[in-house]
């Protein structure tokens, strides 16, 4: 494992995104060197910003939908974001140079199985959709000349066409055991997402040895964990 | 109906105040005489022009960023510039098509755009900008980057960065292939750096070359080294030794500038065809500037029917921003009364006189009120101290 050694006293704040992926991404993390302090690990603690083993490093804990804004607006240098959060911000200033390959899943359009065999998706000019990425969604239907009405949700997608709020969501799905748990089909797939070790532009751009050196260390860590 | 608030401005819009309306306006008069001492010469077009001539050319890929509004007197489309470089062209290829070339002009002024770059952007964009017409020349090329890193540096800004593109290099690795439809959302995936989408989208003969060029952007020695083992068209490695060129000019006159180069960028080059460059700050999050080579439509009869081009614009904005402010001049003031002679020494010392218009009972209080750091008294300024 090549860690870069130079890079470690100059500052950088890294921003990790709570939950989920963060359980898939601590072996990558160890495997970078990057341990930080306790109080990160403890999910009750108040504590936003933490130290790690690294002198110059800080680490952000924010939700996952916000990791991305935060490297965008230079609040962070590099953070962990899921591809689908990348797609609904689509910000210029969010440079996603590494595949992590963690936070595996899919983001598709679901509908209830009673109306799948007789929808035609050809026939539409306009759906309302239940979704927590609108942007995406207007999107993906507009490149096929249909209007996309989104109803913007933040989670428990799966019950807007259970309770009647609309027919169709776009959503993550990972094994589809919530969709079949809540009547609903998967009928288009939009795209493979996964989280990525993202880089704010400016950075980059200003101190680029510094910056390579860190995408270098998650990279080797990855090639690492491969090997 | 209800009434929107009467302070509430369309999004993207903003009012300027004290005291940085006045450190903006400097800036720019900074800028502009750096660009004058180079032999770069003040144009001001107009806010608009018809459609059709604003579009045409170098403007065309603009059409989405531009407010259009009809002209009740012509009964004619009319543009609201979103960006004055294609005005310069224009002017240069018209009225100016018997001045001899190379053509220096510079402008400062503000620019709209439909909807900034992001979301909450601003909308109104103050530009500042340097274009040189009629060279194609590596020549041009470095004395256009230089010129707009000594105006960052005059405005104040430090430890600024450019980073170096060759906004066609990518169309070249991949012209010839097939890209099945597959280019927008590949070019979109190379502009972010983002490997994994692009081994999905490229076609396998160029995915290879085209994460190596991703990978060999960085600092400028180390870029051109990785960049030189890569399998590369000929086109394409006639346009990175051309680049190389021009890096070893600017690095002759200023070693201690920041170059990197990214291989890969284009987005926001939409009529640039040679080398490119954006400008950063060490920082600040953004660019504070954009310029690069194009091709300026050329005069009329002329043959070939474009002449080459290079220019940049800074946004005075981010680039006041990324400033280091100045130290206010000290506001003193001049009781009811006072001489004119009184208030020239007040000038004379460097600061600025605030006249009282009424005999007031409490001289200091008064010009505390207004914000004076001191105030005149019979024969000398008295400051006040702080809290």
């Amino acid at each position: 494992m090549s860690v870069i050694r130079l890079a470690d006293a100059e500052p950088i704040r890294l921003a990790l995104p709570k939950g989920r992926i963060l359980k898939e991404l601590k072996p990558i993390l160890e495997a970078a060197d990057i341990r930080p302090e306790a109080a990160f690990e403890d999910g009750e603690a108040r504590q936003l910003r933490f130290k790690a083993n690294i002198p110059g490093l800080e680490i952000v804990r924010v939700r996952s939908f916000d990791v991305a804004s935060f490297v965008a607006f230079g609040g962070a240098d590099i953070g962990v974001a899921g591809r689908d959060v990348l797609m609904e911000f689509d910000d210029p200033e969010v440079y996603a140079p590494l595949d992590l390959g963690i936070g595996k899943c899919r983001l598709a359009v679901a509908e209830p199985e009673a109306m799948a065999p007789t929808d035609d998706p050809s026939r539409w000019s306009h759906v309302r959709v239940a979704t927590k990425y609108p942007n995406v969604t207007k999107r993906h239907f507009a490149a096929r000349g249909v209007q996309a009405e989104c109803i913007k949700l933040n989670g428990a997608m799966e019950l807007a066409p259970v309770l009647g709020l609309c027919s169709r969501i776009v959503d993550l799905v990972s094994t589809g055991s919530t969709l079949r748990a809540n009547g609903l089909v998967e009928i288009e797939h939009i795209a493979d997402i996964s989280s990525l070790l993202i880089v704010n532009r400016t950075q980059l751009k200003t101190r680029p040895r510094l910056l390579k050196a860190w995408i270098d260390r998650f990279r080797s860590a990855l090639d690492a964990q491969a090997a | 109906m209800t009434h929107p608030h009467p302070a509430l401005l369309p999004t993207g819009l903003a009012d300027v105040l004290p005291p940085f309306a006045a450190l903006e306006a400097a800036a720019g008069e900074r800028a502009l005489a750096v660009f004058a001492a180079q032999g770069y010469e003040r144009t001001m077009p107009p806010m608009l022009e018809f459609e059709e001539s604003f579009l045409s050319g170098a403007g065309e890929p603009l059409a989405r960023e531009t407010f259009r509004m009809m002209d009740p007197a012509s009964q004619r489309m009319l543009a609201l510039r979103s960006d004055m470089t294609p005005q310069i062209a224009r002017i240069a290829a018209t009225r100016l098509a018997n001045s001899p070339r190379p053509l220096r002009l510079c402008y400062l002024g503000a620019v709209m755009r439909v909807s900034g770059e992001r979301a909450g952007a601003e909308r109104q964009v103050r530009q500042a900008g340097a274009e040189l017409i009629g060279s194609g020349r590596a020549e041009a090329d470095a004395e256009i980057v230089l010129l707009a890193a000594k105006a960052l540096a005059a405005i104040g800004v430090e430890r600024v960065s450019v980073d170096l593109n060759v906004p066609r290099l990518a169309g070249e690795v991949l012209a010839g292939l097939d890209l099945n439809g597959a280019s927008a959302a590949l070019m979109a995936a190379l502009d972010r750096k983002d490997f994994s989408e692009t081994r999905r989208l490229a076609p396998k003969a160029a995915a290879r070359t085209l994460e190596q060029l991703i990978d060999a952007g960085g600092p400028v020695d180390a870029a051109f080294a990785a960049a030189a083992a890569i399998d590369l068209p000929e086109a394409a490695r006639e346009r990175i030794a051309r680049l190389a060129g021009i890096v070893a000019l600017i690095q002759a006159e200023a070693p201690d500038l920041q170059l990197t180069i990214d291989f890969v960028e284009h987005r926001g080059f939409a009529y640039h065809t040679g080398v490119a460059f954006s400008l950063f700050a060490e920082g600040h999050t953004g660019e504070l500037g954009r310029g690069g080579r194009y091709r300026a439509p050329a005069p009329d009869g002329h043959d070939p029917a474009s002449e080459p081009a290079v220019g940049f614009t800074l946004f005075m904005e981010a680039a006041g921003r990324a400033a280091r402010r100045p130290a206010p001049t000290a506001r003193v003031y001049l009781p009811h009364g006072a001489s004119v002679r009184d208030r020239e020494a007040i000038l004379e010392a460097g600061h600025v006189a605030v006249a009282g218009l009424e005999p007031v009972a409490d001289t200091a209080a008064e010009a505390k009120r207004l914000g004076c750091a001191g105030a005149w008294r019979v024969d000398h300024i008295e400051f006040f101290q702080e809290g």
